[in-house]
């Protein structure tokens, strides 16, 4: 029986994956150890700690009421991280994908449950070298937790169009804004949760999948949202880590108004029919982005992403009043009024340079000095 | 039937070169497959059987004649070994230089005590102290394309590797200027022969950096395939032109390297690596050395040989193992690195030539010497190395 530990609703958390780089040509190196290693001869009580393949890192953050204290946690995370990689001559960077490197270099890291995953899922599990954001949001119980992950499904395709950070993948341009939702892809308990209305049938699902062997913790579900009961939040897992610490933060401030909106308008619109072109709109919001278009099984109707993502930023005015986070709401519009996403800066920069290497330098430059040269 | 080809059988350059390459690559599987060595230990034993000192399959000539891939092969090698020092590291992370000066200076004072000792003269000995600084790049280079081998141990051992090359080159020209003062040669030879080593290599070896990045820049972002090309040009016109303008090419080949990493616009001049497309020149390289080696020279000198190496393999270990905490490493580790710069360089067997012109009677024991002391490094070289990485943990498990 899984138990829900209730958290202050709309409280935000977020963990961001980040690429370990050498900087010679700023491939994939083996560097969680060394750098751990080192962040950790201080104190400093931050939350980092190594993830599937050796060149991958993951920082979470504390609880927080709103994304501006989040911001500053991240930039203090931010300072420890570069100073111990600058001893060290690694890099570090965001982004969806690691445009060049090659699955099967990497080395999954020795911790239990990564050997078990590489274990059972193979290749799978080298191929899951790809970096992603997670938003975690405070629910006041599991019933809440199961109507918010049903409301957040529609907002997906934003989440995706506005972090997409992935366009190249093992050296080529894979002509999506974000390829890295592919390798999630390939798991079988990805997608999305099951048409479950409330905590108990949550849990009676959970119990029938765990007695059939199929699971033994909510861990072995990959879904693009997900009820995370010890948290207490439903956690997204859809995103791109972006190229700067800015957006991260503006992405939870999304996140935290639209469960505003569903919790407190107490939304329970919860039918399986919704989710029919879930998998659609997903898909055009990874391969156009802002330029996608997205279908509205229920009503029958498309519409553009970049229309459809403005005209709900407008329509959450009064929750960004009541969350006091208006300015990140104005700056999430400027950026999908300018189609402005970090695929396109990337491709730019592959244009001008024609080298993947050079790519990832300057993602690295950007990510750890704010630096766009 | 007396002219037919079989009745004056002589191998010519390519049929040479063919021969290092094919017998090398069977050697390096042999090796490894029999008895677990390292690939290159396998091209140096290969070269030692069908080089002069046994089987006579290459001859000198035969070798000379394979010389223009053998300094191929060196130069690629140097130049990758400059491209690993980031002068922007070395800005934030400064005890890892001073770790490497203490070091080679240290290694530099004990040679030339221990070689003094030895009955060499002052100037023979200086040099050959120089030579035991510098860590060989093309070993270290192989050994950690061989072995896969990534981390902080790797990362320093590059760039020690590289640092330690530029300072022995410098020891040695400034040693060799006093050999020839010694000797009451000309001015010129004492003074300015040396100062044109170190500084028209520097310079060439900088205004190839500064041409390479031009060029890349004017081929265009596109042209991936005809900047790699451009490159290996660049690399064999600078070992050439090192050798017509009488300077070090190994000390031009790594400020090329090194300016064209840290030079602004340099950074993309090598993509990809030359490394991997290296590999046919550095088998050819390593058989090569091993067919140089004389094993007779053990006879006379391996008392003295062994006291060096031994020498030249205690004290880095003992340095990065005291410094090793500053460097960002466990004291084990630490261990580990000094271990690995064990290699001696084989860029050393060029400035050989150089000595003994300068030494006059010493000569001969200098020679002998330091074969006998390339004989055993060469053979035993990469297998430390390989340990080394291994303990240290810089070599990926097998999955």
């Amino acid at each position: 029986m899984l138990h829900f530990n209730n958290s202050t609703p709309l409280t935000l958390g977020v963990e961001l994956e980040l690429m370990i780089l050498n900087r010679r040509d700023y491939n994939l190196t083996r560097g969680s150890d060394d750098l751990l290693l080192l962040i950790d001869r201080q104190p400093h009580g931050y939350d980092i700690k190594p993830e599937i393949t050796q060149g991958m890192i993951e920082i979470g953050t504390a609880i927080h009421q709103g994304s501006d204290t989040m911001l500053q946690e991240l930039q203090g995370i931010r300072t420890l991280l570069v100073s111990s990689a600058q001893k060290l001559n690694l890099g570090l960077a965001g982004g969806g994908s690691h445009p060049f490197q090659h699955w099967s270099e990497q080395q999954i890291y020795p911790k239990e449950r990564y050997q078990l995953v590489s274990e059972l899922y193979g290749y799978l599990a080298k191929q899951f070298t790809v970096y992603g954001q997670h938003i975690h949001i405070g629910c006041p119980d599991g019933d809440s937790a199961i109507r918010l992950s049903h409301y957040l499904a529609r907002y997906i395709p934003h989440f995706i169009a506005l972090s997409a950070s992935s366009p190249f993948y093992q050296g080529m341009d894979t002509l999506f804004q974000t390829s890295r939702l592919t390798s999630v892809n390939a798991f079988p308990l990805s997608g999305c949760m099951p048409c479950v209305e409330n905590w108990t049938q949550f849990n009676a699902y959970f119990q029938h999948m765990a007695g059939l062997g199929i699971v033994a913790s909510m861990k072995d579900f990959y879904w693009d949202i997900r009820p995370k009961p010890e948290y207490g939040t439903v956690e997204i897992r859809i995103c791109d880590t972006p190229l700067d610490i800015v957006t991260p933060t503006l992405l939870a401030a999304y996140a935290q108004m639209l469960a505003h909106r569903c919790l407190k308008d107490e939304w329970h619109d919860i039918q399986a029919a919704h989710y029919h072109t879930y998998n659609y709109n997903r898909f055009q919001a990874c391969r156009f982005g802002f330029d996608g278009v997205l279908v509205d099984g229920a009503a029958g109707q498309q519409i553009g992403l970049q229309e459809d993502l403005l005209s709900t930023l407008n329509a959450l005015q009064p929750q960004a009043r009541a969350l006091n986070c208006e300015k990140e709401l104005s700056l999430l519009r400027e950026r999908a009024l300018k189609r402005q996403s970090d695929s396109q800066w990337l491709r730019a920069i592959y244009r001008a340079s024609g080298s993947l290497s050079e790519v990832v330098r300057r993602q690295s430059e950007h990510w750890m000095y704010g630096s766009t040269t | 039937m007396s002219q037919l080809p079989w009745h004056s059988l002589s191998l010519n350059p390519l049929a040479a070169f063919g021969i290092l390459l094919t017998l090398g690559v069977i050697g390096g599987q042999i090796a490894n497959r029999a008895g677990r060595l390292p690939a290159i230990t396998g091209y140096v034993l290969t070269g030692l059987i069908i080089g002069p000192a046994s089987l006579h399959l290459l001859n000198q000539e035969l070798l000379s004649a394979a010389d223009l891939f053998v300094n191929l092969a060196l130069g690629l090698a140097l130049f990758e070994s400059g491209r690993r020092v980031d002068l922007h590291w070395l800005r934030v992370e400064r005890t890892l230089l001073l770790t490497t000066l203490c070091y080679c200076l240290a290694v530099f004072a004990a040679l030339c005590a221990l070689l003094l000792q030895g009955g060499l003269g002052w100037q023979a000995s200086s040099m050959m102290a120089a030579l035991g600084m510098a860590t060989s790049p093309i070993v270290i280079l192989e050994m950690l394309r061989e072995t896969r081998a990534e981390g902080q141990v790797s990362e320093r051992l590059t760039t020690a590797t590289a640092l330690s090359s530029v300072l022995s080159v410098i020891v040695f020209a400034i040693a060799l200027s006093s050999a020839h003062l010694q000797n009451q040669h000309s001015t010129e030879d004492a003074i300015l022969s040396p100062a044109w080593l170190i500084l028209g290599s520097c310079l060439l070896g900088l205004l190839a950096g500064l041409l390479a990045i031009a060029l890349n820049r004017w081929l265009g972002s596109q042209q991936r395939q005809r900047q790699t090309v451009l490159l290996f040009g660049l690399i064999a016109l600078l070992v050439g032109l090192s050798v017509m303008l009488n300077t070090l090419p190994s000390l031009a080949l790594l400020v090329f390297g090194l300016a064209t990493r840290n030079l602004r616009g340099g950074h993309t001049v090598s993509e990809p690596g030359l490394l991997s497309s290296s590999h046919f020149f550095f088998v050819a390289f390593f058989v090569a050395a091993g067919a140089q080696l004389a094993p007779q020279a053990l006879a006379n000198h391996w008392p003295l040989a062994l006291a060096y190496l031994l020498l030249r393999s205690a004290i880095p270990m003992l340095c990065w193992w005291l410094l090793a905490p500053q460097n960002c490493l466990s004291r084990q580790r630490g261990l580990w690195l000094g271990l690995a710069l064990n290699p001696l360089s084989g860029g050393s067997a060029m400035l050989l030539g150089m000595s003994t012109l300068a030494l006059g009677a010493d000569a001969s024991a200098f020679s002998g010497s330091m074969m006998a002391v390339f004989v055993i490094s060469e053979l035993a070289g990469p297998l430390l190395t390989r340990l080394a990485l291994r303990r240290a943990g810089d070599i990926p498990s097998e999955d």
